[in-house]
């Protein structure tokens, strides 16, 4: 008997992991800052795209059940990944909510492969307006003191509003592609990105740029303050063998210039 | 351009039967085991035309409560209700929910090929069942 979806899901090994680098572009020294993991569904399937696989699960209401899984291939993964590279991973805000068990349970797959928790940065997801606030709060700074950085995912979109930017406090914010694709056309999206910037300078936040589609729209993001850049411009998702041959890991000097020459041939 | 159907039904033989007779037919065919996964397709690829169970686990009678996800949603879609049970109330609440037609199981393939043709105004071609 087939087994359901989420049943499937639920196998790690249903799940592939891809992963996209995040380049430092705001200092003039552009280097591969570290990768975000990021999950396919089931191969073969319309749930490879993970758009629609999430949405699924949100409608299932097993963020958490998932994360796991989720967690669970990534860290099988991450293995092969060179030692220095840091490694950024998506959690739902309602499974970090789990004080102190998402810590112990990330902390205890972490051992098992051999990783340590200070690669690793926790990009939060999907904050839901009923968040246990203070369970959540407790899991960050329990994470941080183990060497966790936090990043805040798709900010200005949803629920990733200013009280999260402001009771999270991450070390990074992530602004959607929706306010930087055309930057260099559209004042108001300019106006937008300033103000982020102005906010993560306030809060010693850093901004990760996603989804500019032009070499202009980075060097324009990187003049107005961004520090980071991560789009399929640069280098798309890629599954892990193909990322070690496409030779962006490795020094980081050459690592930008890896990226450009990728760039340039999928042009 | 194939009419896209969705198939909805916790019987996986019964879904793959189906799915081969209409993908034979000329018929661009996913399948769903559960209200959610069809809730998701639904959200993301546009349907002619939806086939569904009542009950979608002995839980539940998940397939009502995807016949007003498509109508609360306003989509296009006719819907197809295809169960094994027959009750009048259970019958009555599908009609209200603004189903296009109602079916017991078993139901032979060409007799639903036929639902099928008129409800999306396509003239397919029956083959053998």
């Amino acid at each position: 008997m087939r087994k359901s979806l989420l049943e499937t899901i639920l196998n790690p090994e249903q799940l592939s992991v891809r992963f996209q680098p995040i380049f430092r572009i705001g200092d003039g020294d552009n280097h591969l800052h570290s990768v975000e993991a990021l999950i396919r569904g089931p191969r073969g399937t319309h749930f490879e795209s993970a758009l629609m696989l999430f949405d699924y699960v949100h409608r299932k209401k097993e963020e958490k059940a998932v994360d796991h899984s989720c967690l669970a291939a990534i860290c099988a993964e991450a293995t092969k990944l060179p030692r220095h590279l840091r490694i950024n991973v998506n959690v739902h805000a309602a499974t970090l909510e789990q004080h102190p068990g998402f810590l112990e349970s990330f902390r205890r797959r972490l051992h098992k492969h051999s990783l340590s928790l200070d690669r690793f940065t926790i990009e939060i997801v999907e904050y839901a307006p009923n968040c246990d606030i203070p369970e959540l709060l407790a899991t960050l700074a329990a994470l941080r003191s183990e060497g966790v950085r936090i990043a805040l995912d798709d900010v200005g979109l949803g629920q990733s509003n200013y009280r999260m930017m402001l009771d999270c406090h991450p070390e990074y914010f992530k602004l959607d592609s929706y306010f930087v694709r055309g930057l260099r056309n559209d004042s108001k999206r300019r106006a937008v990105v300033e103000s982020v910037v102005t906010f993560g300078r306030a809060l010693h936040t850093a901004i990760v740029a996603e989804g500019m589609e032009s070499m202009e729209d980075i060097a324009l993001v990187a003049e107005m303050g961004v520090e980071f850049a991560q789009c399929n411009l640069l280098c798309p998702a890629l599954p892990l063998p193909d990322l070690m041959a496409s030779g962006i890991i490795g020094e980081p000097a050459l690592a930008f210039g890896a990226a450009e020459s990728l760039a340039a041939a999928a042009r | 351009m194939k009419e896209k159907i969705l198939i909805v039904d916790d019987d996986e033989q019964l879904i793959g039967a189906y799915r081969e007779y209409l993908c034979n037919l000329g018929y661009d065919v996913d399948c769903a085991m559960e209200t959610e996964e069809a809730q998701t397709l639904l959200t993301h690829f546009e349907y002619s035309l939806v086939i569904t169970d009542l009950r979608l686990s002995r839980l539940n009678f998940g397939g009502l409560e995807l016949v007003k996800f498509i109508r609360d949603a306003g989509l296009p879609i006719r819907v197809v209700v295809l169960t094994a049970y027959g009750w009048p109330e259970l019958k009555a609440e599908a009609a209200n929910q603004g189903i296009d037609a109602f079916h017991r199981k078993p139901m032979r393939l060409s007799d639903l090929a036929r639902t099928i043709s008129v409800l999306t105004g396509g003239p397919h071609e029956e083959i053998p069942a």
